[in-house]
């Protein structure tokens, strides 16, 4: 679905902020795109949705460039940014203005992630709170039905049950031929929910394997001092440590925060 | 299904239901506040001028100045979008191709206001102009034409085809300027604009001194001529006609690439 070959952007009087960036994506996943401040991740999913221009190299959306914006793909990406504007419009409003442009529309699947979020249709946007505003893009983003779902920082503002609203809504909503790319720094937000996991650094993809790949290679457990001599990676937590270590130990859950600290501070898990 | 990337008459309409729908407060108001606004300019300009000594050259007179001023002010606020990162982001990614969010804004910003600005005077200023017939007897030219205003441009009865074009343009250049403008700048898009070709003019005119004296032109009128270089006054108006018309494309090619490269 998503095809990058060495390439190369950067903003007007700037440094490059991508040169030779290279990497594939499919559908049916959700992918997490992590990366340190300033690391690109923003600016990559810009790229991807035609938003900013590559300066060279090949960018490939669905068979489309997306810088030339074509209708065929934009009714088949939806991002939902992390600051975003709505007019002063009601939900219902919105929702007759915008929808038409969407061929694969889902007025029920809108219908019903509203009512989970707790938003009536008749509510002024511009009345919500930021969270409440979010919750709404969010359902319009899953309700377009879009085939790439771009999402920049989507828990940020949302409480505790929205964001696991918004993980249940989420994982339960997609279809196979959809791809969702999630940029975060709230990986917590996000454990059990993506299957695939990028990360940025220096404007290069440095890791880019599945959630299973990771666990088939590495474990994430709790230890002592003495198990930390074996461990890839650790960091103090209290009462001991967090370990990342090789596989052999029985299979646990991925530890993004941990894996990502561990990555970005140049170890390999293989 | 295969869909359209070029121009879809379907979609523009989308676009104008879709303005309609977001503004669907704000238009009404704009109106009522534009139409008491001018209601208000014709009875003291009229209280000025005494009533009786009101005629129709008076209307047109305001029909101009309102014209120019809040029709530079309207298409300087075209591309709306552009004027802050979010609402670019969302306007970019709307399904519709950079053409028609082109034809969109030149139907809503310049052909709108061309078309319904002078329909929308008319009507104010005959209904304001027979109400106060009504209270004050002595303002007796109350009934508004255009036909006077039409009559500068026609001739003797005949039209001055470049002088007409000529005219045509300049009025389309007042709209298309600050619509460019607006495309191009993202903030402050009517300073900016109107700063640009103040320093266009400016230097024009510094060249064309500095060409004059430097090359003591004075000295190539024929005698009994004011033109140098032109035969007369008529190929002048074409050459001018011909030069404003190539103005205006490329105001709107600049438009159309300042929407076509946007970047949020």
């Amino acid at each position: 679905m998503i095809q990058i070959k060495d390439l190369h952007f950067a903003y007007p009087r700037q440094e490059v902020l991508f040169s030779n960036l290279s990497v594939r994506l499919e559908a049916g996943s959700i992918t997490g795109l992590l990366g340190k401040n300033g690391a690109g991740k923003t600016s990559l999913l810009k790229l991807l949705t035609g938003l900013l221009h590559p300066i060279s190299g090949e960018l490939s959306v669905m068979d489309h460039q997306p810088r030339k914006r074509e209708v065929s793909l934009l009714n088949d990406v939806f991002m939902v940014p992390e600051e975003f504007f709505f007019p002063s419009i009601s939900i219902r409003d919105y929702v007759k203005a915008y929808t038409p442009f969407y061929p694969r529309f889902d007025h029920e699947l809108l219908d019903r992630i509203l009512i989970e979020f707790e938003l009536g249709n008749e509510r002024k946007l511009q009345r919500l709170s930021h969270g409440q505003k979010k919750k709404f893009l969010i359902a319009f983003a899953m309700a377009t039905r879009c085939r790439l779902l771009v999402l920049d920082e989507p828990t940020n503002g949302l409480d505790i049950p929205s964001k696991a609203l918004f993980r249940k809504i989420l994982a339960g909503s997609l279809d196979e031929d959809q791809l969702v790319v999630i940029s975060t720094h709230q990986v917590k937000d996000v454990e059990n929910l993506i299957d695939k996991i990028i990360i940025l650094d220096n404007g290069e993809v440095i890791f880019h394997q599945t959630i299973q790949e990771i666990s088939q290679k590495v474990a994430f457990i709790s230890g002592t001092s003495e198990e930390r001599e074996a461990a890839i990676y650790s960091e103090a937590v209290p009462g001991g440590y967090r370990l990342m270590v090789p596989n052999g130990y029985e299979e646990t859950e991925v530890d993004i925060e941990l894996l990502f600290n561990a990555i970005t501070n140049g170890h390999k898990i293989g | 299904m295969q869909t359209n990337n070029s121009f879809s008459f379907h979609r523009l309409m989308l676009l104008f239901k879709q303005k309609l729908i977001i503004n669907k407060r704000r238009y009404p108001l704009a109106l009522a506040a534009f139409s008491g606004s001018l209601i208000i300019s014709f009875v003291f300009a009229q209280t000025i001028n005494n009533f009786g000594n009101w005629s129709n050259m008076h209307y047109v007179t305001t029909f101009i100045s309102v014209f120019v001023i809040v029709g530079i002010a309207y298409s300087a606020f075209s591309f709306p979008p552009f004027r802050s990162k979010e609402k670019s982001m969302v306007y970019l990614m709307l399904p519709a191709t950079n053409s028609e969010k082109f034809v969109f804004e030149i139907l809503s910003r310049i052909v709108a206001f061309i078309v319904l600005m002078p329909i929308l005077y008319w009507i104010l200023a005959n209904l304001e102009g027979a109400v106060f017939h009504y209270y004050f007897p002595e303002l007796t030219n109350y009934k508004f034409s255009f036909r006077d205003g039409f009559l500068a441009i026609v001739k003797d009865g005949k039209f001055e085809f470049w002088a007409l074009i000529l005219t045509l343009q300049g009025i389309l250049f007042m709209f298309i300027a600050p619509f460019a403008g607006a495309g191009y700048f993202s903030k402050s898009p009517l300073v900016k604009t109107l700063l640009t070709f103040s320093i266009i003019m400016l230097s024009y005119f510094l060249f064309a001194f500095l060409l004059d004296k430097s090359l003591n032109l004075e000295g190539l009128h024929p005698v009994g001529k004011n033109l140098i270089f032109f035969k007369d006054g008529q190929t002048v108006i074409k050459l001018m006609g011909i030069g404003m018309v190539i103005v205006n494309l490329s105001l709107l090619a600049i438009a159309w690439f300042s929407l076509k490269e946007k970047e949020a």
